[in-house]
């Protein structure tokens, strides 16, 4: 009577000890996996703030460098394809996600050669409303840069808490993936000089 | 034989984990830029460089802690002599991060950092704006701030006026959009509890341990001890006493020092806001 008593304590113990570490462990993945998230909507804000600035930019480089089609078709081809691309927190593979990066760093190259251009037209470097688009341009690609280390160090918390023992085995079982980084591409993670 | 190839396996394990431990650590490590310690007490104006004279830092200081003190809005003035290669946006950023500039639900911090021309490399100027602040000064604001009130200073080599310029303007657009709280007021009942109990549970040991020596006469070890205990539970909590009101949140004024004398920063972020320009 008394065995069976404390066997069914020792059970119930047990019991109680897996479930708080499922509980626990579980409840931490989807907090990182939020935080994730949450990052990456902000990547994606300040791309979109990128992606609206460029039709004004385009437009006053227009006025005063209209010679200069091709580098503006270049960018506003890049932007399209950019803006094409919209992956979400939840869906994110190493394709995808690589794709995405590829298309976001050909604008910024394609931005990077405009400033360079410009440097040749020194109207449109003294124009007002084209140095308020240059400065809105330059603390973008400085979000850019803050908001892709911050989904970087998300990201990296999360894979690590789910690639470790013993919570790797509960990832796998609720489908907790790894998720893919930004990785800095030659540039990519400069902003583009502008200089006045 | 075998047992021993099997030691050697695992002793050749052991090596590899110590080896990926160690990777671990290195690549683990945060690749922060070579940020400066955080100034104890914590100041607003943080010159580096030695530009700057000390009764200039007194009256920029003061001009901060007192905006900071009605609007909760913190202003860092950092000068720099040398960024170690990093562009001047991102240190400033990573700066503000790791001191945490402005309060923490608000991010309504920035940083005004300038590198003095030197000789040999040219002067850089950098206003960052916390998240909370990306409202009032947009970036072509910022940039018109570094462009139009700081440069030009700096290059008469006059850094007090830039500086102080800035700052004014700074003001002077954000004026009105923050508030400083009433920290007084945020004692949780909770906490008052734990104190009545606290005190409680003091005078109940003192008269306890009264008692004893009573009861033990000239009597020993015994209550000698129980007093130290007491005394010494009396001191914890007097002690945690003085540090609770030593910590909090209301700046101290402590009249003209030139440092500690608001809260501390607030735990503020940065994301990229900003402007910067050079000469």
């Amino acid at each position: 009577m008394k065995k069976t008593f404390i066997i069914v304590a020792i059970i119930i113990v047990v019991l109680f000890g897996i479930y708080t570490f499922f509980k626990s462990s579980y409840n931490s993945m989807v907090k990182l996996d939020e935080n994730v998230s949450e990052k990456w909507a902000q990547v994606e804000n300040v791309y979109q703030r990128r992606a609206d600035l460029i039709p004004n930019l385009v437009a006053t480089v227009k006025g005063f460098a209209e010679q200069e089609r091709e580098v503006l078709v270049g960018i506003t081809e890049a932007r399209a394809k950019a803006s094409s691309m919209n992956i979400n927190a939840e869906n994110m593979t190493d394709a995808n996600f690589k794709a995405f990066q590829e298309a976001q760093d050909q604008l910024t190259g394609a931005l990077s050669r405009l400033m360079v251009t410009v440097e040749r037209y020194p109207e449109l470097k003294s124009d007002k409303n084209f140095q308020e688009l240059q400065a809105q341009l330059e603390g973008t690609e400085n979000r850019i840069a803050v908001e892709r280390r911050n989904f970087n160090t998300a990201t990296k918390e999360y894979n690590q808490t789910i690639r470790q023992f013993p919570k790797n085995i509960l990832a796998s079982w609720f489908g907790f993936e790894i998720k893919p980084y930004f990785e800095a591409v030659a540039g990519s993670d400069v902003a583009p000089k502008v200089a006045f | 034989m075998k047992f021993l190839s099997d030691k050697h396996l695992i002793k050749q394990l052991a090596n590899l984990l110590f080896v990926i431990f160690f990777l671990r650590i290195l690549v683990g490590a945060p690749v922060l830029a070579q940020i400066p310690q955080k100034p104890t007490p914590p100041k607003f104006v943080n010159d580096f460089t030695n530009t700057l004279s000390v009764s200039q830092q007194t009256t920029l200081e003061k001009k901060l802690v007192n905006y900071n003190d009605s609007t909760s809005t913190q202003i860092l003035v950092v000068l720099i002599s040398n960024l170690n290669g990093q562009n001047p946006s991102d240190f400033a950023f990573a700066l503000g991060d790791a001191w945490g500039v402005g309060q923490k639900e608000k991010d309504n911090g920035l940083i005004i950092l300038v590198k003095p021309k030197t000789n040999s490399s040219k002067g850089e100027a950098v206003i960052a704006t916390g998240y909370g602040m990306e409202t009032s000064i947009p970036d072509a604001l910022a940039k018109r701030i570094v462009e139009d009130e700081m440069i030009p200073a700096f290059k008469n080599n006059d850094y007090y006026k830039g500086i102080n310029n800035a700052i004014d303007a700074v003001i002077n657009l954000a004026s009105g959009n923050y508030k400083a709280d009433q920290t007084e007021a945020e004692t949780s009942p909770f906490l008052f509890l734990i104190s009545v109990f606290a005190i409680l549970f003091v005078i109940f040991i003192i008269s306890a341990s009264k008692n004893s020596d009573d009861i033990n006469g000239n009597g020993g070890s015994g209550g000698k001890k129980n007093h130290n205990i007491s005394s010494f539970l009396t001191g914890l909590w007097l002690g945690s006493l003085g540090s609770r009101s030593g910590s909090g949140s209301w700046g101290v004024f402590s009249g003209n020092s030139s440092g500690g004398d608001f809260g501390g920063f607030g735990g503020g972020s940065f994301g990229g806001g900003g402007a910067s320009g050079s000469w």
